[in-house]
């Protein structure tokens, strides 16, 4: 994924966004940082305590064990209350943030269902699964800093305010003094990055070599040159071990033991102060005791936050790609809703021209009819259009002009549920869904209905193979079906639109991937069937639509030739002549 | 710890670094009693009202020593062992990868790369969490743990020491306990992630179905409770991962209560002063980390322990090509192929049985028949990918199994059906096999697959980078460089499987007229078009595994068979499709 550097406008704005998402939420975020701001005073609260013990008790005795047993109860309840404190903080914050992240995933799904098939056909599967689960993952880390920057800011600002009201000149002191720090840390980074880019580099490196030689290792050792690959291998492994050790240093020189230094250094200059002082005022013991505690809670959140920085830039731009998905505007074809039905199945194309990309027309002048109960075939070459014809019926696409008429009304007119719902589609390529072999027929709305189901399998003669399977209609199928066979997969699938008695049945060249015994077997379902409903099919194998009541030969986006098998193979043009290259090859 | 004593040879190699590593540590340790115990001083002093100036500074003084001391020291032990683990990952990643280099295809059959890729990563990268996290935090937590507890003993009191640390053993089981619990949590969070991840996929795969099945708004129902599942086992992790602070809270406090207590009452028997009860709250702070440290470090062990069983187990198989005697140099001469049985090593089918021919040495042989014949694996023998058949294959007389396998190898040169680049160059992908070969060879070759006025097209020319993350070539654009790759190799035998079958007939028909004339190069050659065998020397066809004809090619066309019946089909189906774009 590149990392596009963004303007700070941008960033704002993207910032802005992060935030408005998490609204639906807020009393959640609230709650987390009420929680924070009050567990800072009572983290200062329990030093202090344990001073005013020291102070007024211990050394003014006499010590009476009922005020020590006071006092446990005070400190013993002040534990309790910060540990409840922290536990409300950590959780609430967790749940808001989770819920914000799924929120993000439900819209984002939502958003992407209807963006339009032309969305789909140019945008790899891979990325836009990526946006749904990875970069919203990203924002939960992101959301993750906000709170330890929350955690830290009102941490400082109590212990500051605290050890202000014992010391102020103290006070100002361990501020310096984390100002030290911060530049230290600044300056750290600054040294770091460049070092730890190329640590991130050369370990991409190693994995892109790796990879490359497991996947070549035939062509390297055939080549003979395992030797000469793994001298380079290990040559990048040492530049990356350099690179390492590098880190290390910096890491072990500015990170960690800085810090660490710093607090003994405050602690120091606490006792260097009060040791002082204790000649000409009078300073408690216990004060002393209180204000290390202090510093001690001024110093601690800061490395937290200190090490998760760069998430805050990741969270950023993994938000300006989530919103910038989400600001995509729908090319979905619009409808008009109107409550008409599918009902006769008739269909009817006139002088419709289409292109994906409107200079470049891929449909020109298309007219054809087709009457309620025929059967209609489109053959061509690929690329011939025949497929397009299918994703405007079917609504994927808007085409540019012309009209679609069904049951003799504009296609826009109907509502996208109706005639989807009437329209049952067959693709190439079956998609098997993660779930049972009824699930896979009767889909959602459909699942429970098994007699349905059942009529719809035998329909397509699937039912045979299917109550051979382990657990019948209720066997799991693994994710792409990889325990049927090709077949099989499709028979499902035929089995999933038929389910849905449609009207018309468009078969986009549904046996290409079968066996002929298969191919045989559901051919002869469609034509027993084929009186039922209208059908389009485009084929691949000629020989399947042989029965067809019309065939449309398409040719570079022109129907060419119109008729029915005999009159065209009489007519003894393009398609007998495809007829006669494919009688050629069985 | 059993994977400590497993790790015994790294920690002997590196003993100096781990030595120097460990006495830093237990230095920092004494360090780290010192500011406490001055804080104490002080406090005592400031009580007495007794401070004096130049006792002060003497006491800051030695807060300072020690805090730089420590600084360095600090800054020694972390180079140390981190430095010294980062040793470990890079033998045992180099290790692998000489291991992979030298495996035979049957390993590969067995271990997909994606498992490679990750024992290679994750496991060395666990590993490696014990040789640096392991011992750093059992190093750190008996001796610093050690070294507070002694000194809370020797400065404070025993028996208020003790008492204290009644509390404390709690820590440690809650860190392993609710250690382990947050870890499976978040495994579980992991898989629904998983879940949901193929969820989207599924449905963005299959959304032309669901659209046209109108099941968008039960499908998106479904992602839902995908979200809603991550969202719950997410909320559990959460749930558990919040406990641990507070109940580290409730842990210490209780300890801090006895001390405050049990130590308040000492100061007013006299037997403890108040400074000394400041010095043992400081020391109990600094005890949180060392019993947590051994929690975790039971979690990390057990991991790093099956990882490096896991590489271990890839680092115990051995390659099964026969071992060959020293010193046989690899002959010239007719090839002869006399295979009785071959079946894959997990197969119990023979793939080839009874195949016998002989290429005579300069000679150019076509491998011809029906997908599924045996005429990949027959070329996988010649290049032994396998040595287990019954049979011989010999040169000049010479059993090749009898040959070193990198001196036979560097005489043959192959091209598998699949064809695999490299992600580099172009250049670096012809010169893959002979880096050294000069410019004018590179050129004369990529002439000879007809690849060189389409690399002078490109914009880096030879300089392109191809593969994962490169231009995207074609089909037949990455088989011409394969074959160049071949062909840039010095071997007196060429072995190609079907190696232009996405090259379009009239290129494919001046490559191979290319390769027809290399002089003394015997070439087989298995192939699916037969329209341009007609040139070669000899024809074998092979139908389930064995030879069913061969001879000249014009022998061949004079008898009935696969080969004349398949080439008298292909010519016709030919002639139909010029007919049929020739229409209009």
């Amino acid at each position: 994924m590149k990392q596009t550097k963004l303007t700070h406008r941008r960033q704002r704005a993207v910032l802005r966004r992060i935030f408005k998402a998490a609204r639906p939420f807020w009393w959640q975020f609230t709650l987390a940082i009420v929680m924070a701001v009050v567990l800072s005073v009572v983290n200062l609260l329990l030093p202090r305590l344990i001073q005013f013990y020291i102070d007024h008790y211990l050394r003014h005795g006499p010590i009476l064990l009922k005020w020590i047993i006071m006092f446990i109860g005070i400190y013993l309840g002040l534990t309790i209350i910060r540990a409840l404190l922290q536990f409300v903080q950590a959780y609430s914050f967790a749940v808001g943030a989770e819920r914000t992240l799924e929120s993000l995933r439900d819209r984002l799904i939502r958003h992407i269902y209807f963006l339009g098939m032309k969305f789909f056909d140019n945008t790899p599967v891979g990325e836009i699964v990526s946006r749904v689960t990875n970069d919203t993952k990203t924002l939960y880390n992101f959301w993750n800093l906000i709170l330890n920057l929350v955690v830290a800011v009102t941490g400082l600002v109590a212990a500051f305010v605290a050890m202000y009201l014992v010391s102020p000149l103290l006070a100002w002191l361990t501020l310096g003094l984390l100002a030290v720090i911060i530049l230290l840390v600044r300056w750290y980074q600054k040294l770091s990055v460049p070092v730890y880019q190329r640590v991130r580099a050369s370990l991409s490196n190693l994995n892109t070599r790796l990879n490359d030689a497991l996947g070549g290792i035939e062509i390297i050792q055939q080549f003979g040159q395992q030797h000469r690959l793994a001298t380079d291998f290990d040559r990048e492994n040492n530049r990356y071990f350099g690179y390492r050790n590098r880190l290390i240093n910096f890491d072990s020189f500015l990170l960690y033991p800085i810090v660490s230094l710093m607090f003994i250094l405050a602690e120091t200059a606490t006792l260097g102060y009060f040791g002082w002082h204790s000649e000409r005022t009078m300073v408690a013991a216990g004060v002393v005791y209180a204000f290390i505690a202090y510093q001690q809670n001024f110093f601690n959140p800061l490395t937290s936050v200190m090490e998760n920085l760069a998430t805050f830039q990741e969270g950023i731009v993994a938000g300006d790609r989530i919103f910038t998905l989400l600001d995509r505007p729908s090319t979905q074809p619009a409808q008009g809703n109107e409550p008409l039905q599918v009902t006769a199945g008739k269909i009817e194309f006139r002088h419709v021209t289409f292109g994906y990309d409107p200079d470049k027309p891929v449909l020109k002048d298309i007219s054809f009819t087709v009457e309620p109960g025929q059967m209609v075939a489109l053959v061509g070459h690929t690329g011939s259009g025949k497929s397009s014809i299918i994703n405007l019926l079917m609504r994927f696409y808007e085409f540019q002009s012309g009209q679609i008429l069904v049951d003799g009304k504009d296609i826009r007119r109907y509502s996208l549920r109706e005639l989807r719902h009437r329209l049952g589609l067959v693709v190439q390529e079956p998609i098997i869904f993660y779930g049972t072999v009824a699930h896979n027929i009767g889909m959602f709305t459909d699942e429970n209905n098994r007699a349905n189901i059942k009529q719809a399998a035998r329909l397509v003669n699937a039912d045979h193979f299917i109550e051979q399977l382990p657990r019948q209609y209720d066997t799991l199928l693994s994710e792409g079906g990889g325990n049927l066979s090709t077949g099989q997969r499709q028979l499902i699938a035929f089995a999933r639109v038929m389910a849905r008695h449609p009207r018309v049945l468009i078969l986009d060249e549904a046996t290409a991937s079968i066996d002929s015994h298969t191919e045989k077997m559901i051919t002869a379902s469609i034509n027993e069937m084929s009186s039922q409903q209208t059908t389009i099919a485009i084929a691949h194998r000629l020989a399947t639509i042989r029965d067809a009541d019309q065939i449309l030969v398409l040719r570079d986006g022109r129907i060419v030739e119109r008729g029915n098998h005999e009159s065209l193979m009489a007519k003894d043009g393009y398609y007998a002549k495809m007829v006669r290259l494919q009688e050629n090859e069985n | 710890m059993a994977i400590l004593k497993q790790l015994r040879w790294f920690f002997r190699q590196q003993w100096r670094q781990y030595l120097g590593g460990v006495v830093a540590l237990i230095l920092v340790a004494i360090c780290n009693v010192i500011p406490a115990r001055i804080i104490g001083n002080v406090v005592d002093a400031i009580s007495a009202h007794r401070v004096l100036f130049g006792w002060l500074m003497i006491q800051l003084g030695i807060m300072v020593g020690a805090a730089l001391i420590q600084y360095f020291l600090r800054f020694a032990w972390q180079k140390l062992l981190y430095g010294s683990s980062y040793v470990l990952e890079r033998q045992l990643r180099s290790r692998l990868f000489h291991h992979f280099m030298v495996m035979d295809p049957s390993f590969y059959q067995r271990w997909r790369t994606g498992d490679l890729m990750a024992h290679a990563t994750n496991d060395v990268e666990a590993v490696r969490e014990v040789a640096s996290y392991g011992i750093l935090t059992l190093a750190d937590s008996v001796i610093t743990g050690g070294s507070m507890i002694i000194a809370m003993g020797v400065f404070v009191s025993w028996r208020l020491t003790l008492l204290t640390l009644l509390p404390l053993p709690l820590l440690v089981l809650l860190s392993h306990h609710l250690g382990n619990k947050i870890h499976d949590a978040y495994g579980h969070a992991q898989q629904a992630f998983g879940e949901l991840n193929n969820k989207t996929q599924e449905s963005i795969s299959g959304i032309k179905v669901v659209q046209s099945l109108g099941e968008e708004q039960a499908d998106l129902a479904d992602f839902h409770r995908y979200v809603q599942h991550a969202l719950h086992t997410n909320l559990r992790a959460y749930f558990w991962d919040a406990l641990f602070s507070p109940a580290t809270t409730l842990i210490m406090g209780l300890a801090y209560i006895i001390a405050i207590g049990v130590g308040g009452w000492a100061v007013g028997q006299g037997q403890l002063s108040v400074g000394q009860l400041v010095t043992m709250i400081t020391y109990l702070g600094e005890l949180v980390w060392p019993l947590f440290a051994i929690g975790t470090l039971f979690n990390t062990l057990e991991r790093g322990r099956a990882s490096y069983d896991r590489i271990n187990t890839l680092l115990a198989e051995q390659p099964t090509w026969l071992p060959a005697p020293q010193n046989s140099a690899v002959p010239t001469g007719d090839l002869v192929v006399k295979i009785d049985h071959f079946a894959y090593p997990d197969g119990k089918v023979d793939v080839l049985h009874d195949v016998h021919f002989t290429v005579p040495k300069g000679a150019k042989v076509g491998l011809v028949g029906p997908t599924g014949s045996g005429k990949s694996t027959l070329l996988r023998l010649l290049v032994r990918d396998f040595d287990h058949y019954q049979g011989t294959i010999t040169i000049a007389g010479q059993d090749i199994r009898q040959l070193p396998l990198n001196d036979y190898r560097r005489r043959v040169a192959y091209v598998p059906q699949t064809n695999f680049l490299f992600s580099t160059t172009i250049d670096r992908n012809l010169r893959f096999g002979n880096p050294a070969a000069g410019d004018r060879r590179l050129r004369g070759v990529t002439a000879a697959v007809a690849m060189d006025n389409e690399i002078a097209a490109m914009p880096d020319r030879y300089q392109t980078t191809v593969g994962q993350d490169g231009t995207n070539l074609s089909g037949g654009q990455k088989q011409r460089l394969a074959l160049g790759r071949a062909l840039m190799k010095d071997a007196q035998l060429l072995v190609l499987d079907d190696p232009l079958s996405a090259v379009d007939a009239e290129t494919a028909e001046q490559i191979e007229q290319h390769l027809e004339q290399a002089g003394d190069q015997s070439i087989i050659m298995a192939t699916s078009r037969l329209s341009t065998v007609g040139q070669l020397d000899w024809l074998i066809v092979m139908e389930d595994g064995t030879i069913t004809e061969q001879g000249r090619p014009d022998q061949l066309l004079g008898q009935p068979g696969w080969y004349r019946d398949t080439l008298r089909e292909q010519l016709r189906r030919q002639r139909l499709e010029d007919d049929l774009n020739e229409t209009n």
